[in-house]
């Protein structure tokens, strides 16, 4: 559906959703319908007279035996998709997640220490959350799984990733003042790349995932960029109508020509896709001549933000 | 608003009133008793022990003061039927004095074990087994809920037995006396279930 | 009681001016005390949702910091649902009319219904008092979650006072309801010829006497755990944080019903009056209310399906959640059915009443989505949960109240209003609506979480949308009660019986005087008599 789901568990999560949304929408529709209707067929000049009906027994049990039906094939299907929710395969590999004010952090079976998750396509997770202090919930809404993190129990969840990419993860229970930054990535990748980034010494997710995912460089959205723009505190340095503030102007930015200090030595350079993206990644690499190196980054952007960015200033011409 | 008067006399509203009112303090402490039940399932040989160092003899002499008071309670009421009052008035001041002795029993309880070091947060306790902690955490809350309660009937109480002595509450009117020997009573039966659950669980 | 002075309204018998009202243990003089409290704090809780709403028009910090978001989303939260949601119809309607509507003069304590506003006005001022003392306002969120509200340095044992104060004053006007049905009825006002409103209230009463002390208690054990580490709800003491969750939500469960039990006796006092015929499904719809008390305290887990229940426990739950739905559903019927060949009279009471239904059918079908197992994972804490409870809460319960305010409001005032203006104010009030809360379903079901200071940008456009929505409903909001004010001291005089109506306040002059009823009627025929002549 609409919401992208990405993991077995949100196409059963999304058949209730369905299943639910279908017959709510048919009886809402049937209720308004009936109640305009109503309103205008038996209106005070058309109907001088009301009826008086008191009432009908065989009406009043056809419409609280039908919804009793319905409803209770909601719960069976909600409950049969929820069972299996709850069921784990043996060889789901074992996650255990850490929610404390305010980050994730995520160990794997073998000791390896992570701040962004790290899947393989097609492979089973089981993940068990603890949390040293406050209760937080853990959430990737594309794959449509959720559980609370609570102090002094363990909690757990499984799902199968379906879809390569990466996903957002977010914490659900108020935790504090910075309970809406308390957010995650979920990368799935290849089974082999994810071998290859297991056994490595790495950290950081392996790069440019998403690119992999797509088979191609991403497609940039201007009106996404524009939002990264604004909402990633782009806008305190750089200005889109050519004025000069910390950074330079983004207006005409993009295909220009630029003299850049790399290393202590000038250089020229053509502002392309490229370089862009080195400069958000690295911003001390290639200082534009005349302007401080002062570009901080307070909020980390993905490869998908970035394309973004290149699309937006591709736009201010 | 003297036209309210007439309502101000129905003896069976009043009674009606005063039951909801019980049942909503019952369900009050009902609160407890789940928070309680929940525990002693996860930390049953914890309780035992803990509940080993209440002193039970004193648990129970406060018992017998209790019921005793709710006794003199019944008698108060029964001998103003009968238009005693001077009865009425010895027995509902003897109700209040049970009730102050309990309080006193109370006060030197909780002192001697605070004495100890058994308290909620004491470095104490805090070394003691988490099931410890808790079944102390719980008779507190729990004994001093009940002791507020004491406290409140005793006032309450005491407010009646002026009331009766000016003949605001007579032998045709009493209602006020009876609602009032109704909650000390349901005071007295919460104490029932608090003797068990926290001097006898040893 | 002469007849001269019997026709002197309520509000001017007795001592007069400011004391004179904050004395009177007139039921009906204390409703208009309740309803002038409530309305402002209503409104203040608005303006801080429209604060909120404000503040995700753009991401990262549009005008205010984290904290202060915190703070406003557990104030209006706090506001709305303790001081205006949760006592609304019962305070304000349930104490002008019920004594009324069975033909009383009074409720059975009319000393105690007065106490019981002091308590609310106390407990209001000691949680606006936890605003500026202490650690500053509480930022947990109305449900107050520990460990959370145990470690947050901000007043929330204040906060949680001023609320244990109020639930004090909702026991006690439970329990003066109760005992005035059972004592006050009128002579030959059986159980059923009793209106639908005293029916709900009837309801409503229990629900107040039996839940709210469970959150008294929870709220007293949070504040020893604040002040005293007990330790009931710590782990690192040995305690157990889904406890509290427990016994907060096996009252605040039920507390939901407290909200919509009256507000669906209000709209089934309202429908037949306009559709000029008895209501379909008497008997239906007020054991329907009892049944959805009963079931409704037997569903509190629902609202923690993700915090590690036993599979069991998750499969009875959603269960019964599924069964409390059908009483629900069966009102809604009986409505419409009402309707059926009625003679409609499409007044702003009228007008605000079935808007009711339709928004109250949104709350109730999706909070289907809500105890569906599956799905409930998916859209717990996101503003699914928030668009659904604002479709049952103000769609519902809100709009009930709005309903009843036109309906009832020349009985209260003696004053008519500008009908015309009432409708025009609804359109923005309900285009607004359905924009702010449908969006928020959606936003939602998309995984935007509840209770963000800041949002992704995948959620930015929703979020644009939903805040103009805002900025419509809190117009109608502001021209509905600006049109009422109006009304209130410039409005032509009201009749005894504007609309129509058939139950016993409006045999009684507007506004009625302070003894209600000269002689006590003698009830003799079932209630909603329009058509006497056909009558069983």
């Amino acid at each position: 559906m609409f919401f992208g789901g990405a993991s077995d568990v949100s196409g059963r999560v999304d058949a209730v959703f369905l299943y639910i949304a279908a017959l709510t929408a048919a009886f809402l529709v049937f209720i308004t319908a009936l109640m305009i209707y109503f309103v205008v067929k038996y209106s005070r000049k058309r109907n001088p007279n009301p009826a008086d009906i008191r009432s009908h027994a065989w009406l009043e049990v056809t419409w609280t035996a039908i919804p009793l039906v319905l409803f209770l094939s909601m719960f069976y299907y909600g409950w049969t998709n929820y069972h299996y929710m709850r069921s784990v395969p043996r060889d789901a590999m074992v996650v255990k997640v850490t929610g404390r004010q305010w980050a994730w952090s995520f160990s794997y079976p073998n000791g390896k220490g992570t701040s962004e998750l790290v899947l393989a396509v097609r492979r089973p997770v089981k993940l068990e959350f603890t949390s040293p202090d406050v209760v937080h919930g853990f959430y990737i809404p594309a794959f449509r799984v959720k559980q609370d993190v609570v102090p002094g129990q363990t909690n757990w969840t499984w799902f199968t990733p379906e879809k390569e990419g990466v996903y957002d993860i977010e914490c659900t229970v108020i935790c504090g003042v910075s309970h809406s930054y308390m957010l995650s990535k979920v990368h799935v990748v290849p089974e082999e790349r994810f071998k290859a980034w297991y056994f490595s010494d790495a950290v950081e997710p392996p790069a440019e995932t998403a690119e992999a995912a797509s088979g191609g460089p991403l497609a940039g959205d201007p009106d996404r960029g524009r939002l990264v723009y604004a909402g990633k505190a782009c806008a305190t340095c750089h200005t889109l109508d050519g004025a000069r503030l910390v950074g330079p102007s983004w207006k005409g930015l993009y295909g220009s020509r630029e003299t850049v200090v790399t290393d202590g030595k000038e250089r020229p350079v053509t502002v392309d896709d490229t370089y862009i993206a080195r400069s958000i990644r690295a911003p001390g690499a290639d200082v534009v001549k005349g302007y401080p190196p002062a570009m901080v980054l307070p909020h980390s952007l993905d490869d998908q933000e970035v394309a973004d960015v290149v699309a937006f200033l591709k736009t201010l011409k | 608003m003297t036209s309210h008067a007439e309502y101000h006399k129905d003896y069976q509203g009043a009674k009606i009133g005063m039951w909801l009112f019980l049942f909503s303090e019952l369900i009050l402490f009902g609160g407890l008793f789940i928070a309680y039940s929940a525990f002693r399932l996860r930390y049953p040989h914890e309780f035992h022990e803990a509940s080993g160092e209440l002193n039970a003899a004193l648990g129970v002499a406060n018992t017998v003061v209790l019921l005793t008071s709710s006794l003199t309670m019944a008698l108060s009421i029964s001998a103003l039927q009968q238009a005693r009052k001077r009865h009425a008035s010895a027995f509902l001041s003897a109700t209040i004095g049970l009730g102050a002795l309990f309080l006193v029993n109370k006060f030197f309880e909780w002192s001697a074990k605070i004495h100890h070091g058994l308290y909620p947060g004491s470095a104490h306790l805090m070394e003691r087994e988490p099931g410890q902690r808790l079944f102390f955490g719980l008779y507190y809350s729990m004994t001093g809920l009940h002791g507020l309660h004491v406290v409140a009937g005793v006032t309450l109480l005491s407010i009646m037995l002026v009331l009766l002595v000016r003949d605001r509450i007579t032998p045709d009117d009493f209602v006020k006396l009876e609602n009032s020997g109704l909650y000390w009573h349901l005071v007295d039966v919460i104490w029932i279930f608090l003797l068990p659950l926290f001097y006898l669980a040893a | 009681m002469s007849a001269a002075s019997a026709a002197k309204p309520y509000f001017e018998e007795g001592r007069r001016g400011f004391l004179g009202w904050v004395t009177s243990t007139d039921h009906k003089r204390i409703a208009i005390l309740y309803l002038v409290s409530m309305v402002t704090f209503f409104l203040v809780a608005v303006a801080l949702g429209v604060l909120m709403r404000i503040e995700q028009l753009t991401m990262g910090q549009t005008i205010m910091k984290p904290t202060t978001y915190n703070a406003l989303f557990t104030l209006h939260g706090v506001i709305m649902i303790f001081l205006f949601v949760l006592p609304g119809l019962p305070a304000v309607f349930g104490n002008f009319f019920l004594p009324i509507l069975i033909g009383a003069r009074d409720v059975a304590f009319p000393r105690l219904n007065l106490l019981s506003w002091y308590f609310f006005l106390a407990g209001a001022l000691i949680a606006v008092a936890s605003l500026f003392t202490g650690g500053g306002p509480p930022d947990t969120g109305w449900t107050f979650y520990v460990p959370y509200s145990v470690k947050t340095g901000t007043n929330v044992t204040l906060a949680v006072f001023g609320a244990f104060v109020l639930g004090f004053s909702s026991i006690l006007t439970g329990l003066n309801f109760v005992t005035t049905i059972h004592r006050l009825r009128a002579p030959g006002m059986t159980w059923f010829r009793m209106p639908l409103f005293p029916w709900s209230l009837y309801a409503t009463g229990w629900v107040q006497i039996l839940a709210t002390p469970i959150v008294g208690i929870t709220l007293v054990l949070l504040i020893l755990e604040r002040l005293f580490h007990v330790g009931i709800f710590d782990p690192a003491i040995g305690g157990d944080p889904v406890l509290y969750q427990h016994l907060f939500w096996i009252y605040s469960h039920p507390a939901v019903y407290i909200m919509i039990l009256p507000a669906m006796g209000a709209i089934s006092e309202i429908i037949p009056t306009f559709a000029h015929r008895a209501i379909f499904g008497y008997g239906a719809i007020a054991m329907s209310s009892m049944a959805i008390a009963g079931l409704g305290s037997l569903v509190w887990a629902h609202h923690m399906f993700t915090s590690g229940l036993s599979d069991f426990s998750v499969l009875v739950f959603s269960l019964l959640t599924f069964l409390v739905a059908v009483p629900s559903a069966i009102k809604v019927f009986n409505w419409v059915a009402t309707l059926y060949r009625g003679s409609i009279e499409l007044t702003a009471a009228m007008l605000y009443a079935l808007s009711f239904i339709f928004l109250f059918c949104i709350g109730g079908l999706t909070g289907l989505f809500n105890g569906a197992l599956a799905v409930n994972v998916h859209i717990h804490d996101t503003y699914f949960i928030v668009g659904h409870f604002h479709y049952v809460m103000f769609g519902g319960t809100g709009f009930a109240f709005f309903a009843a305010l036109h309906y009832w409001f020349p009985k209260m005032t003696g004053r008519t209003f500008s009908e015309r203006f009432a409708k025009i104010s609804w359109a923005p009030l309900f285009f607004g609506f359905n924009v702010l809360y449908f969006g928020m379903l959606v936003l939602g079901a998309q995984g935007m979480p509840r209770r963000y200071y800041d949002h992704l940008p995948q959620f930015h456009t929703g979020h644009v949308v939903i805040t103009v929505g805002s900025w419509f409903l809190s117009l109608g909001v502001l021209m509905m009660f600006g049109n009422l004010l109006y009304a209130a001291f410039r409005g032509g005089r009201a009749e005894a019986n504007p609309w129509g109506g058939v139950t016993l306040e409006w045999t009684l002059p507007s506004p009625p005087p302070a003894e209600n009823f000269e002689t006590v009627p003698t009830i003799t025929a079932p209630p909603y008599q329009f058509n006497p002549e056909s009558a069983p």
